[in-house]
């Protein structure tokens, strides 16, 4: 098989993650403007950043003028997650892992592109890097479009809109709690429990950067501290 | 473009992308173990995500807006749960979300 054909197949796989993404890029655009940033800085965030739920958080605390390494820690410390998304693809790979090109696809392998290629796998298709560079891209083109065209609509673009604006302005929490569910394991009850309550304590007690800082440290300390399997 | 947007986006891009390709490099184990840096990987995620979805939701409750914020949440968890994506539960709530909204305008 030539190296077009899993491409391709790639990018037909990316259609229903580049469908739902670039509303959520649209919307992103749209608050990145609304929050006083240019259009050039909502896609460069995009761009260089590329993970959904970062990017919103980041447009709350560029706007809350959090400390750059406040705002980069708490930003870095949200997607760790994402260290076990390679080597869980190449194990479930198997033998057709191939990792000649990774220093490139990999950066497309974002929760859903993720989700997306395991899913194939499971279901017969072998690993390929030409796949991955097409699913990737897919979702990729997919976010930026969506972030450009949210970002030259504008901040004001939905003020005859309530409704609309009101779907967007839930959309940042629905992905959050989308993502929540998507890697929710009985053993990190106990640290999603600990990290909500201090969430909540840091939030009502100080404010919400502190209230968001102190939910990471005393889950991920949770976590770390908690016997047993991880 | 303000520098400092700009130092953030860097330094973060570079951070995801290092996440993302480095452990296909390092290790296929990378990651897994029962070790304290395999539970402290495994739960910063989780926490991280946790406190953010709790952040986000915790000002619409403050803010009494009780109805649509039930409608919301039941229907990302309804979705979820039935199809097992993550954007088919985003769109789902938000658009439950905002149903909910107009409704209670009338």
């Amino acid at each position: 098989m030539s190296d077009e054909a899993p491409f391709r197949s790639g990018l037909v796989t990316a259609l229903p993650i580049a469908m739902g993404y670039f509303p959520i890029a649209f919307a992103f655009g749209v608050a990145a403007t609304g929050a006083g940033l240019s259009a050039v800085e909502a896609f460069a965030l995009s761009l260089i950043i590329y993970a959904g739920a970062s990017q919103f958080l980041a447009l709350a605390l560029i706007t809350s003028g959090a400390p750059l390494l406040v705002a980069a820690f708490t930003l870095i410390a949200m997607n760790l997650r994402h260290v076990l998304y390679g080597p869980a693809l190449l194990k479930s790979a198997g033998d057709a892992a191939s990792t000649r090109h990774a220093w490139a696809w990999a950066w497309g392998l974002t929760d859903e592109v993720f989700g997306a290629a395991l899913g194939e796998i499971a279901r017969g298709r072998r690993f390929s890097e030409p796949f991955m560079f097409g699913l990737g891209l897919g979702a990729y083109v997919s976010w930026l479009a969506g972030t450009v065209v949210g970002a030259l609509a504008g901040g004001g673009a939905l003020a005859g809109w309530p409704t609309v604006q009101a779907g967007l302005d839930f959309m940042l929490p629905a992905l959050f709690l989308s993502l929540l569910l998507s890697i929710l394991t009985r053993p990190q009850v106990p640290v999603i429990a600990v990290a909500g309550l201090a969430t909540v304590a840091g939030t009502l007690a100080v404010s919400g950067t502190a209230g968001i800082l102190a939910g990471m440290i005393a889950g991920a300390v949770a976590g770390t501290l908690r016997r047993g399997r991880a | 473009m303000s520098l400092h947007i700009l130092i953030l986006a860097l330094m973060v891009g570079a951070a995801n992308w290092a996440f993302r390709y480095g452990p296909t490099r390092l290790s296929r184990g990378a990651g897994q173990g029962t070790g304290p840096l395999a539970r402290f990987l495994s739960a910063t995620g989780p926490a991280a995500i946790a406190t953010l979805v709790v952040a986000s939701l915790l000002p619409m409750a403050l803010a009494a807006q009780v109805v649509p914020l039930i409608a919301g949440v039941a229907s990302v968890v309804a979705l979820w749960l039935w199809r097992r994506s993550v954007v088919i539960a985003t769109l789902g709530g938000s658009l439950a979300y905002a149903l909910a909204t107009m409704s209670g305008t009338f």
